[in-house]
C-alpha cells in the first residue's frame, strides 16, 4: 500500500514536473511570507525582515532540489536523463552501435539458444498442475543403484501400503495404435494408464475428462491435443463418439490439454487408455503378476504438507517390508523419487554434464564478444576524453561519468540482447529439426520460452556491464592535464602493455580453442561418418507396417509378411526384399542374456543382440556370410535357428565355427546354422556388439515385436516411385494396414549420426563466431594503434623508410598478439579436448590435423585483420601526417 | 543555521514534526515556529531540511497535506496528523526514551 502510493505520487510528479515545482514554489513562498509577517510584527521593518527571511531559508533553487531528492523520482529522472543523452549519443555512432549490438546479438544468441535446451529439457515441468508435489517414483535395486520402472505388483503394494501421497498413478508408457478408418488408418504412440492418472495428475482437460472410476478396462480413450487437431479437426462435439483404436470401437471420453504429451520430457504420446486395454493393444505386453518385470512408470501426488524427504522415508520403510515378504524377488531393492518428468538418472546426469559443457562454451563465445565490445568502447573513450575532461572540470563527479558510461553499454547489451533472441528464435527452430533414430514418436522441440527471455535480459545487463566497465572506469579519470590539450590522456605513461593489446590476446586465445574443438568435432563427424557399419546404407528402402494393429493372428502374420515380401521382390528395380522386426542403428533394440550349454558363463558380456530376419535379409543388406547356411523360408514350428555374427563366434565360441551348437537366450534354445560378419547395432560409435539373428518365421509368435515390422528391399532406380509401389502391393495384400517409418537406409543413417552432428555444428557455429569476433577484435586494435602512430609513421617515413617497411612493422605488431595467443591456448586446447573424449568418433583429442590446421586458420585470418590497417598506414603521406594538429 | 542552534538528525526531526502535530494541523512555517519556540530556540528548523522532512512524510502516509488560507490570508500548505503518523510517533517516542535511558546510564557510569 505504502509502496504503491509512494510508486505513484513519484509517477504523478515526475509526470507534472512543472506543476510539482509550482507547488513546491509556493509552499516555500508561503514559508517565507509567514516568516516575514512574524518578523514584522517583531518590530523589523519590511525590507530587514525580508532579507532575514530570505537568508534564513536558503536559496529557493536548492530547497527544491532537496524535496525533489527525497522522492524516488529524482532518481529516476535523472536516470532518464542519462537515458535520453546515452541514446541521443548512441544515435550518432551507428558503425558503433550496429557493430558492438551484432557481436553481442552472437553471444547471447548462443547462450539463449543453449539456454532454451536447458529450460526444455532440465527446467521445464510437464504441464501438470502443481508439478511440484507430482514426484515419480522408480525402483531402485543393489541397494540404492539407480533406477527401474516398477513391476505391477509392486505398485499395488505401494498404493495400499503408502501413507504420504494423495494418488499414485502407473503408466506404460508405449502403446502403438492404428487411428482412423480402415485404409487410412496412422500409427500413432500413446500410453495405457491406471484410471487415477488424470487426476493425480491434475490435468485441466481441453474437453471431456479423464477415466473414471470402474474404467480399468473400458474401451475408452482420451485423445492427445495435437492428434485430436490433426485427426479429427478439432471437432469439440468428439466427446462421446466410438472412434476406431487398431480394429475396435473406443469411446472418446475426454481431450488432455494442449500441449501436454504425457509426463515424459521427450516422448509424443497422442492417446491414453486404460491400462487394462493393455494386452489388447501391445504385442508382448508385460506380465502383470511378476514381481520381476520392471514396466509400469509411476507417478505420485504427496499429500499437503508432506515433504519430498517424509515420503522418501516411508517408501524406505515399506521397502524393507517388501524385501522381507518376497526375499526371491525384492531383496535389496528400494524406492527412489525423482520430480515428475525427469530423465532416468544415469540419462539426466550425461544430459547435464552436455548441456554444461555446452553452457561453459557459449559463455566464452559471450566474454569473446564482450571483450571486443569492450575494445571499442575503450577506443569510443579515448575519442571522448576531452569531453570527459571538460564534464569533469565543469564538476561532474567521476561517478556521475561512471554511471552514464555503463548506461550507455547496457543499452548497447539490450540491443545485442534483442539481436540475440531474434537469432536464437531462428536456431532454435533449426535444432527442433534434429531427429533421433528410434522407431518411436518422440517431441524434441526447442522453443524461446519466457524462461529464456528472462534469462537473455539478465545476461544482456550483465554483458553491458562487463564489457562498460573497464572502457568506463578509464574514460572517466583520464589525466586532466593532457585530456583538455586533446593529447592521449588514458595512456599512462611507463606502461609496455596497453589494456586493449592484453584484451586482445585473451580474445584471440579462448577463439583459438574454440576453433580446435570445432576442428576436432567436424574431425569426428567425417570420421563417423566413414565408420563402416557392416551393412549396406546405399539403395535400400524401408517402410513398417504392425498386423498386430490390426488384430493378426501370429500365423496369419506371416503368411501376410511373406506375401508383402514376394510381392515387393517382384518389383521392377528391386534386387532383393527381406523383412525384420527393427532397424539396426536405432539406439537399442531386443537383447538377452545368452549362455552355451558345456562352456564357461560370460560375466558381464552375454547381453546379446536379437535381430528377426527373413529369407533374402543378408543379401539386402550386403552383410557378407562367414560359414553356414542362409535363413530361407523356415517352418515356424520347427526347433528355432539363429545365425549369428563374428563377434558372437569370438565371445561364446573362442573363434571356433559354431554351426551345428546349441545356444541358449533367456532360456530359449537356438541352434547355430550360420555366422555373419559384424555390422553395428544400437550406434554407430558403439564397440562391437554381439548379434543373434533369429528366423522371423519361427519368432513371430513366441516373442512378437512391440513396434511392428520392417520391409527392406536394395533397390535400383528412383526411391520415391519405388517407394509408392512398395505401399500399393502392401495395400494389395490388406489395404487396411497403416503403413509407417517409411526411410532410407540413408536417411536413417544420417539420423543415426545425430550426435556427432549436432556437437560439430554446434562447436563450428561457436568456433567461427568466435573467430569472426576475434579478427574484428584485431582489426580494431591494430587499426586504432595506426591512427594513434600516424605522426611517428610520417615520421619513419620522412626518414626514408619504405611502404613494405611500414606494413612489416604493422604486421608484426599484430602478429605478435596472435602467436603469444596461440601458444597460450595450445595447452587449453589439449586439456579441453581431453575431456570431449566421449564425444569423439574415431578421433584422437590430440589429432595431429586438427591442431595443425587450426592454428595455421587462425593465423591466415589475423594476417588478414592486420594487413589491412597495415596498408593504410603505408599509404600515410608523411606531410600530412606531421602537419596533424 | 544559526551558531548556536544545534543540528537536528534526519529521525528526530521528523519526530519532531509529528510531535507539533499531534496537538493542530500546521503549515511549515508554524512547525518550525513551534520547535523553535519550545525548545527555546535550540533547534531551528529551515526549509531546506523541513520542506523535504514534510514530503518525505506525506509520501510515507505519516502527515496529510491540504492547501488552506492562513491567518494572514496567505495560501499555505496545512499539515494534518494521521492515523498511522500517530503510530509512527508511538514507536519512535518509546525507542528514543530507550535510547536516551541507555544514554544518560553510560554517562552516569563513566562519571
Amino acid at each position: 500500500m505504502n509502496t504503491l502510493r509512494n510508486l505513484g505520487e513519484g509517477l504523478k510528479a515526475l509526470r507534472n514536473k512543472r506543476g510539482r515545482n509550482a507547488e513546491i514554489d509556493e509552499e516555500l513562498q508561503a514559508y517565507i511570507g509567514e516568516s516575514v509577517s512574524d518578523k514584522m510584527r517583531g518590530g523589523m521593518s519590511l525590507k530587514d525582515a525580508m532579507k532575514a527571511a530570505r537568508a534564513e531559508a536558503g536559496s529557493a533553487d536548492s530547497v527544491k532540489q532537496k524535496v525533489w531528492s527525497a522522492g524516488w523520482e529524482s532518481w529516476a529522472d535523472r536516470l532518464w536523463g542519462d537515458m535520453v543523452y546515452s541514446l541521443r549519443r548512441l544515435g550518432h555512432a551507428k558503425a558503433l552501435v550496429l557493430t558492438v549490438m551484432l557481436s553481442i546479438g552472437l553471444g547471447i544468441a548462443a547462450n539463449s539458444t543453449i539456454f532454451s535446451l536447458v529450460s526444455r529439457f532440465v527446467l521445464e515441468p510437464p504441464p501438470v498442475g502443481e508439478p511440484s508435489s507430482l514426484v515419480t517414483i522408480y525402483r531402485s535395486y543393489e541397494h540404492g543403484q539407480c533406477c527401474n520402472h516398477l513391476p505391477a505388483p509392486v505398485y499395488r503394494d505401494l498404493q495400499s501400503q503408502s501413507q504420504s501421497f494423495s494418488g499414485i498413478a502407473g503408466y506404460y508408457e508405449l502403446v502403438p495404435a492404428a487411428i482412423g478408418a480402415e485404409g487410412e488408418s496412422k500409427r500413432e504412440w500413446g500410453q495405457a494408464a491406471t484410471e487415477n492418472y488424470f487426476d493425480v495428475a491434475q490435468l485441466k482437460m481441453a474437453a471431456g475428462r479423464g477415466f473414471a472410476a470402474g474404467e480399468e478396462d473400458a474401451p475408452v480413450v482420451v485423445l492427445g491435443y495435437r492428434l485430436w487437431q490433426q485427426k479429427f479437426g478439432g471437432d469439440a462435439g468428439i466427446v462421446g463418439k466410438a472412434i476406431d483404436l487398431s480394429g475396435r470401437p473406443y469411446t472418446v471420453v475426454g481431450v488432455a490439454p494442449r500441449g501436454f504429451h504425457g509426463l515424459d520430457q521427450v516422448l509424443d504420446s497422442q492417446f491414453w487408455v486404460p491400462l487394462g486395454d493393455l494386452r489388447e493393444l501391445v504385442a508382448n505386453a508385460p506380465k502383470e503378476e511378476s514381481r520381476v518385470m520392471q514396466w509400469l512408470r509411476t507417478e505420485a501426488r504427496l499429500k499437503p504438507g508432506v515433504t519430498k524427504a517424509e515420503a522418501q522415508r516411508e517408501l524406505d520403510v515399506i521397502a524393507q517390508r517388501l524385501s522381507q515378504a518376497h526375499p526371491a524377488t525384492d531383496k535389496d531393492d528400494g524406492f527412489r523419487i525423482e520430480p515428475v518428468g525427469s530423465f532416468m538418472a544415469r540419462d539426466k546426469k550425461a544430459l547435464e554434464m552436455f548441456l554444461l559443457a555446452l553452457w561453459i562454451v557459449a559463455l566464452l563465445v559471450l566474454c569473446i564478444a564482450c571483450v571486443n565490445v569492450a575494445n571499442l568502447l575503450l577506443a569510443q573513450g579515448a575519442q571522448r576524453q576531452r569531453e570527459m575532461a571538460v564534464r569533469l572540470a565543469l564538476g561532474a563527479t567521476r561517478a556521475q561519468l561512471l554511471r552514464q558510461m555503463l548506461l550507455e553499454s547496457v543499452l548497447l547489451a539490450l540491443g545485442g540482447g534483442v539481436v540475440g533472441v531474434l537469432l536464437s528464435l531462428w536456431a532454435t527452430y533449426a535444432l527442433s529439426s534434429f531427429k533421433l533414430p528410434v522407431p518411436v514418436a518422440m517431441d524434441l522441440s526447442v522453443h524461446v520460452d519466457w524462461r529464456v527471455l528472462l534469462y537473455t535480459f539478465a545476461l544482456s545487463v550483465a554483458a553491458g556491464f562487463l564489457c562498460g566497465f573497464v572502457p568506463a572506469w578509464t574514460a572517466s579519470r583520464p589525466v586532466m592535464p593532457n585530456a583538455l590539450k586533446g593529447e592521449d590522456a588514458l595512456a599512462r605513461p611507463g606502461h609496455r602493455w596497453s589494456l586493449r593489446g592484453v584484451l586482445v590476446v585473451a580474445q584471440i586465445t579462448l577463439s583459438f580453442v574454440l576453433l580446435c574443438a570445432a576442428g576436432l568435432f567436424l574431425r569426428s563427424l567425417e570420421r563417423a561418418a566413414k565408420i563402416d557399419v557392416g551393412f549396406r546404407s546405399r539403395g535400400v528402402v524401408m517402410m513398417a507396417v504392425d498386423p498386430h494393429l490390426h488384430r493378426y493372428t501370429p500365423e496369419r502374420s506371416i503368411v501376410m509378411l511373406r506375401e508383402v515380401r514376394e510381392r515387393i521382390a517382384r518389383l521392377p528395380g528391386v534386387i532383393s526384399a527381406t523383412t525384420t522386426d527393427g532397424v539396426p542403428l536405432s539406439m537399442g533394440h531386443r537383447s538377452d542374456s545368452f549362455e552355451v550349454p558345456g562352456r564357461p558363463k560370460l560375466q558381464g558380456a552375454n547381453v546379446v543382440e536379437l535381430y528377426m530376419a527373413g529369407p533374402g535379409y543378408f543379401e539386402t543388406l550386403g552383410i557378407p556370410r562367414i560359414a553356414g547356411r542362409d535363413f530361407g523360408e523356415e517352418n515356424p514350428t520347427a526347433p528355432k535357428i539363429g545365425i549369428v555374427n563374428e563377434e558372437f563366434m569370438k565371445r561364446f565360441f573362442q573363434g571356433e565355427n559354431p554351426v551345428g551348437h546349441m545356444v541358449n537366450g533367456a532360456g530359449v534354445p537356438y541352434e547355430i546354422v550360420g555366422v555373419v560378419k559384424d555390422t553395428k547395432s544400437r550406434t554407430i560409435g558403439e564397440q562391437q556388439r554381439p548379434v543373434l539373428y533369429r528366423s522371423i518365421n519361427q519368432n513371430v509368435a513366441s516373442d512378437p515385436s512391440q513396434d511392428g515390422y520392417t520391409v527392406m528391399a536394395r533397390y535400383e532406380g528412383d526411391a520415391t516411385v519405388l517407394t509408392k509401389a512398395m505401399e500399393i502391393q502392401i495395400h494389395a495384400v490388406d489395404p487396411a494396414l497403416a503403413i509407417f517409418n517409411t526411410q532410407t537406409m540413408e536417411e536413417h543413417l544420417y539420423e543415426a549420426l545425430f550426435l556427432p552432428r549436432l556437437v560439430g555444428v554446434l562447436f563450428s557455429v561457436f568456433g567461427f563466431v568466435g573467430v569472426t569476433l576475434a579478427s574484428v577484435g584485431l582489426y580494431g586494435v591494430m587499426s586504432y594503434s595506426v591512427s594513434q602512430r600516424t605522426k611517428e609513421i610520417g615520421v619513419r617515413m620522412m626518414l626514408g623508410a619504405r611502404e613494405e617497411q611500414v606494413q612489416r612493422m604493422v604486421v608484426r605488431g599484430g602478429m605478435r598478439l596472435v602467436l603469444i595467443a596461440v601458444a597460450l591456448g595450445l595447452p587449453i586446447a589439449l586439456a579441453a579436448a581431453k575431456l570431449t573424449r566421449s564425444l569423439l568418433y574415431g578421433v584422437q583429442p590430440w589429432d595431429v590435423a586438427t591442431f595443425t590446421v587450426v592454428p595455421l586458420l587462425l593465423i591466415a585470418v589475423s594476417l588478414a585483420a592486420c594487413w589491412i590497417p597495415s596498408r593504410r598506414a603505408s599509404r600515410i603521406d608523411p606531410m600530412d601526417a606531421l602537419r596533424m594538429d | 543555521m544559526a551558531g548556536d542552534s544545534t543540528d537536528l538528525i534526519q529521525g528526530t526531526l521528523e519526530m519532531l514534526v509529528l510531535k507539533t502535530l499531534a496537538l493542530m494541523p500546521m503549515h511549515g512555517y508554524g512547525i518550525a515556529q513551534r520547535i523553535e519556540q519550545i525548545s527555546d530556540g535550540a533547534f531551528r528548523v529551515n526549509p531546506g531540511s523541513l520542506l523535504p522532512a514534510l514530503s518525505r512524510m506525506e509520501r510515507a502516509g505519516h502527515v496529510k497535506g491540504e492547501w488552506r488560507a492562513t491567518e494572514n490570508n496567505r495560501r499555505a500548505r496545512y499539515y494534518t496528523i494521521t492515523e498511522k503518523g500517530r503510530k509512527a510517533l508511538r514507536n519512535e517516542t518509546a525507542t528514543w526514551d530507550r535510547q536516551i535511558a541507555a544514554i544518560n546510564k553510560i554517562l552516569e557510569a563513566s562519571s
